[in-house]
Parts: structure tokens; C-alpha cells; sequence
């Protein structure tokens, strides 16, 4: 039994296509921004998958270092689109987006 | 001399190869139950959960910075965050409890010996970290050399982000084309409505009569 590449690389699917799931069919726009978090963690866990156990692995470095872009660039983007959610709360005092809400 | 050399070999190591298995189960299981709660609170916890646990299977397959800077930035950003909308959002408040009451210091021993006991193991048997094989250690390095002008578009992306969103949050409501913020009353005779601003300001109220 061992832990590699295609182990990850499942793993990183699942937690994208639960990502996706989280953005699609939920109507809270808190849940949809973590399901966009989990999508960029699928990301950045392929990146580290690669860089660990795949063909550049002598460079492993880059791997990690677009992980770490991917995971600042998801916090830049959890700021603003949790700020626009406030802003939705402010204005019909509840997360959902809907577009047939009165 | 080949240009691509031989693939690395996959985690063989029990204990490790348990550990993967096992944080990637719960990490699957925590983003499902992010995804899927209903109480909000419940699928933030969930979320950081996720980050935590991700910041652990860093630990096995990755250089101990990008670790620490999933677990310390990143984690607490993202629960600061969404902890700071629901508290200025919906009926998350603070505790009633005062700082020295018994909860509070029953809780605050626990996560203390909790720690000590996390440290205690890792500075002992320095696992996992010493586990793996073929970490660079030169992390910072390549990031302070190769990727220079990556880290500089972060920062302006991290900056702008942080700016924009305290814009946003500091700007005035606007009420919106349905009614948001306004209460819409209409004539009997079917004529001209009028539209009055609610006191509060926040509610989205239709009245047709």
C-alpha cells in the first residue's frame, strides 16, 4: 500500500467536483464562496501532487510556490466576495441569491 | 543523460501512508459537510476544518513553509473573515461568558495541554516532517529569487483586494429597483405610488393594497 500521485490526484477531483457542487447548487452565497475556496484547493493540491511525485519533481519548488499563489489569490478573492455578500445581506437581509426573490 | 529523470517513488511508509489516507478521508468528509450543512456557523467551522487538515497533508508532501503558511495565513485569514461577516451579519455575538469565568479556563488548559502534548510528540520524534524524503529545503529562496515578481503581483493583487472590499463595505447602501431599503405603497385608485425610506433603513417591504 502506498501514497502517490494518483492518490492525490483522485483526492484533488473529489474536492473539486465537491467545490463545484457547493457553487452550483447551494443558493447561500456564503456556501459559494467556500465551494470556490475548495475548488482552489483542488488546484494548489494538484500543484503539490505534481511537484512531489511527478516528472518535475526536480524543480518541486515551482509546485509549491503556485500553491501558495493559488491559496493568496483564493483569500483575496474570499475578502471581496464575502464584502459583496455583506453588501447583499445589508440590502434584503438574507444570503441566498435568487433571482425570483422579490 | 536523460533529460526527465526517474519519477519519484510514492510514500511506502505505513504510519505515513495511514496518515495520507486518513486526512484525505476527513478532508473530503469536512468540505461535504461544508458544502451541505444548513446552519452557517456550523459550514464555516467545517471549512476551516478543510484548511486545517489541508495545512496537515501539506506537512507530508510539501516544504514546511508552504505548511506553516497554510495553516497560520491562509487558515486564519479565511475564519477571521468569514467569522467577521457572520458577526456583522446574522445573530452571532459574543460570548456571555466573561473572561475568567470556568469555561472559559477549562477550555483554555485543554487546548494548552492539547498543544504542549502536539509539541511534545513533534519535537520528539520529529514526525512527519522527517518522514519524507526529497522535501527542497530552499523554499524561501526560490520564492525570494525565481519568483520575485510573482510575489510583487500578489502583494498589489492582496492589496487591491483588501481595498476594494473595505471600499465596499464602507460605501452606503443604495436602495434597490425592487424596493430594498424602501417601503412601496400604492394608491387605491390605482394611480401614482409613492415610495417613503423605511426608518431601519435595511428591511424590503412591498405594500400593494
Amino acid at each position: 500500500m502506498s501514497a502517490g500521485l494518483n492518490l492525490l490526484l483522485v483526492a484533488s477531483a473529489a474536492l473539486f467536483a465537491v467545490g463545484v457542487f457547493g457553487a452550483v447548487a447551494r443558493r447561500s452565497a456564503v456556501v459559494m464562496l467556500l465551494g470556490t475556496q475548495f475548488m482552489f484547493m483542488a488546484g494548489a493540491l494538484a500543484f503539490v501532487a505534481f511537484a512531489r511525485f511527478g516528472l518535475g519533481a526536480q524543480h518541486g519548488s515551482a509546485g509549491a510556490a503556485m500553491a501558495l499563489f493559488a491559496g493568496a489569490v483564493a483569500v483575496a478573492e474570499l475578502a471581496v466576495g464575502l464584502a459583496m455578500a455583506a453588501v447583499i445581506y445589508r440590502e434584503h437581509r438574507s444570503f441566498a441569491l435568487d433571482a425570483d426573490r422579490g | 543523460m536523460p533529460l526527465i529523470g526517474a519519477l519519484p517513488q510514492p510514500i511506502t511508509s505505513a504510519p505515513l501512508v495511514f496518515f495520507v489516507y486518513l486526512v484525505l478521508i476527513l478532508l473530503i468528509g469536512s468540505a461535504l459537510a461544508s458544502v451541505l450543512l444548513r446552519n452557517t456557523l456550523y459550514a464555516v467551522g467545517a471549512f476551516a476544518a478543510s484548511m486545517v487538515l489541508l495545512a496537515l497533508l501539506y506537512l507530508a508532501i510539501a516544504p514546511f513553509l508552504l505548511v506553516a503558511l497554510q495553516l497560520l495565513v491562509f487558515t486564519t485569514v479565511s475564519a477571521v473573515l468569514l467569522i467577521g461577516l457572520l458577526r456583522g451579519t446574522t445573530r452571532l455575538r459574543t460570548s456571555s461568558l466573561g473572561r475568567l469565568s470556568p469555561g472559559w479556563i477549562i477550555g483554555g488548559a485543554v487546548s494548552s495541554v492539547m498543544f504542549a502534548l502536539l509539541a511534545l510528540v513533534l519535537g520528539a520524534t520529529s514526525w512527519p516532517v522527517q518522514v519524507c524524503c526529497s522535501i527542497p529545503e530552499d523554499f524561501g529562496q526560490v520564492l525570494a529569487n525565481s519568483y520575485i515578481v510573482g510575489l510583487a503581483v500578489l502583494a498589489v493583487i492582496l492589496g487591491s483586494a483588501a481595498l476594494g472590499s473595505g471600499l465596499m463595505l464602507a460605501a452606503p447602501t443604495l436602495p434597490s429597483p425592487r424596493g430594498g431599503g424602501s417601503t412601496t405603497s400604492r394608491s387605491p385608485g390605482g394611480g401614482g405610488s409613492t415610495t417613503s425610506r423605511s426608518p431601519g433603513g435595511g428591511g424590503e417591504r412591498n405594500v400593494r393594497r
